[in-house]
């Protein structure tokens, strides 16, 4: 295991303009390749921490650094490409209902100008990997919950990022199939990308046997 | 373990024929992608291009129609004229003596006798007056000569006409002098007025176009906002988003340019007919001219121009108030 820093915080705050308080001087550190899980009530300032990881939100205080980089000095015209390097993961897959899962899958590497046939590729393996290779003409609508979800995995791995964020990725999924889910993510932690998976699921993240942080809601 | 990269992942900038390719690929999946969303929407699609072609087809057919009136004032056809209307009792021999004489005149280029007879037999063929003039027993009607004048001799300020009036005017046979020039530039001065309202009416129009561009993209965009959404989050620049509206203010331009030209042509069509029969009836070989090849390629790039800029607006506008995306 390696032991270079891909993100840090450093005594970030985040307070929405709505005047709670999200976060409070959290200080962490997660290795490259690292897989761990972000725990804590509702509340706690799970999602809130994903986002500020993938620029979706900016701190109130504090710096997050990625390889060492703080993302404040960004520019606004980098964001998209830093993005790229980040597979997100919603507890609602965030698909496009009008594209069958193929396309849907497709849309990152659309973005990134690939030609087709390379697209064609990554794509069907992106499907493969999560279990959906006979459904790349299925459209959204016709899928299971679990299907969908993993149709949004496959959309976030597709890219091969460094860093893949899962914000509740097993909140609407039974038991079983949330195991499922979370080996495919340790298979993706194998091959050396960087995972973080905000959940309430103690059960579930304590069999994982990887590091958790616990959130705290703050009483201010 | 992947290899250690910069912040943002470079992207292959070092290559510039990759890049292209890159962006032959954004520009076909956009052109794709617009073109779809038009075919798959029809209904709003049509109302837009249909609004768009009908407020197109107004400047157009208004500067058709200046255009037509203006190439009176231009052609040879049309060289101005004076005629010189005689004295009932002045013969044709007579007449045809005037007309040499004043052939004579460093200022006249050409002269035409025509005889009373000629120009009954002329009236009689317009439609309706055979009959009005049967009534009248006999031919009420002059001998005249018709001068075309060298326009570069004769001067172009109306005191140097009125000079050359007055002295035909003195000819002893002659009994009236008409001059065709003064409606030609009472024509050119009306033309100009119109050609501003032509303008006015345009930039009028043209706002008009862009509106409906505009507005037609804003929806397109508020449908597609979880689209947006999504799509920024994965990666998308500012301008991978714009892009395909843009092509699709594109297209709603050009096409409702097209259809146009289109509701233009068919109107002139229309009008070849009676157009053409009046003209005659001038004794005129005007001819209705239709919309030309330079007409054509200005309205459609003025149409696609106005297209892209309200969907540019449109988007703009998004992208500004949206800049950062709560989920």
């Amino acid at each position: 295991m390696t032991t270079k820093t891909i993100i840090e915080f450093r005594q970030v705050h985040k307070r929405y303009p709505t005047g709670q308080l999200a976060l409070y001087n959290v200080n962490l550190t997660i290795r490259a390749g690292e897989m761990l899980f972000i725990t804590g009530n509702s509340g706690a300032g799970k999602s809130t921490l994903l986002k500020l990881i993938a620029l979706l939100e900016n701190p109130s205080k504090g710096d997050v650094l990625i390889d060492g980089t703080p993302l404040s000095y960004l520019q606004a015209r980098q964001i998209p490409n830093y993005r790229r390097r980040i597979g997100f993961i919603f507890q609602d897959p965030h698909l496009l209902y009008d594209r069958n899962v193929f396309d849907n899958v497709a849309m990152p590497l659309l973005i990134s100008g690939m030609p087709p046939t390379d697209i064609n590729r990554r794509v069907n393996a992106a499907l493969d990997k999560v279990g959906l290779g006979k459904k790349t003409k299925s459209y959204p609508l016709m899928l299971s919950a679990g299907e969908r979800q993993r149709v949004g995995i496959a959309r976030a791995v597709v890219n091969r990022p460094t860093m893949i964020l899962a914000d509740e990725p097993t909140g609407n999924l039974d038991p079983e199939l949330a195991q499922d889910i979370m080996h495919t993510f340790a298979q993706f932690n194998d091959i050396g990308v960087t995972v973080l998976i905000a959940s309430h699921d103690h059960g579930l993240v304590e069999r994982m046997q990887k590091r958790i942080i616990v959130l705290q809601r703050v009483e201010l | 373990m992947p290899e250690k990269k910069p912040l943002a992942r470079s992207q292959p900038t070092n290559n510039l024929s990759r890049k292209f390719k890159v962006w032959v690929h954004h520009q076909q999946q956009a052109i794709d992608f617009s073109l779809k969303r038009l075919w798959f929407n029809p209904i709003s699609a049509w109302i837009t291009l249909i609004a768009i072609a009908l407020a197109l087809s107004l400047p157009t057919s208004m500067h058709v129609l200046v255009k037509n009136l203006q190439s009176l004032t231009h052609n040879n056809q049309s060289v101005p004229t004076i005629s010189l209307f005689l004295k009932p009792k002045v013969t044709e021999q007579q007449a045809n003596d005037l007309a040499e004489l004043v052939k004579s005149q460093p200022e006249v280029l050409s002269t035409i006798v025509v005889t009373r007879d000629q120009a009954l037999q002329d009236f009689k063929k317009i439609a309706g007056l055979a009959d009005t003039l049967k009534t009248l027993g006999e031919n009420p009607l002059p001998n005249i000569v018709v001068i075309t004048p060298k326009m570069s001799d004769l001067g172009v300020t109306d005191a140097d006409l009125q000079d050359f009036t007055k002295r035909l005017k003195t000819y002893k046979e002659v009994e009236d002098v008409q001059i065709d020039i003064e409606w030609i530039q009472r024509l050119r001065a009306i033309l100009q007025i119109a050609e501003r309202i032509v303008a006015v009416v345009a930039a009028l129009l043209a706002t008009t176009v862009l509106l409906v561009v505009g507005n037609t993209i804003r929806l397109d965009i508020e449908n597609r906002k979880d689209e947006i959404r999504v799509t920024r989050l994965i990666g998308a620049t500012n301008r991978y988003i714009r892009r395909p509206f843009l092509y699709g203010g594109l297209w709603l331009g050009l096409f409702g340019g097209f259809l146009s030209l289109l509701v233009v042509n068919i109107a002139l069509l229309f009008l070849v007919d009676p157009v053409n029969k009046l003209s005659m009836l001038y004794g005129s070989d005007f001819n209705l001219g239709g919309i030309d090849l330079t007409t054509t390629l200005e309205v459609l790039a003025i149409s696609a121009s106005l297209g892209l800029i309200g969907a540019w607006l449109a988007v703009n506008r998004y992208l500004w108030e949206s800049e950062i995306i709560n989920d």
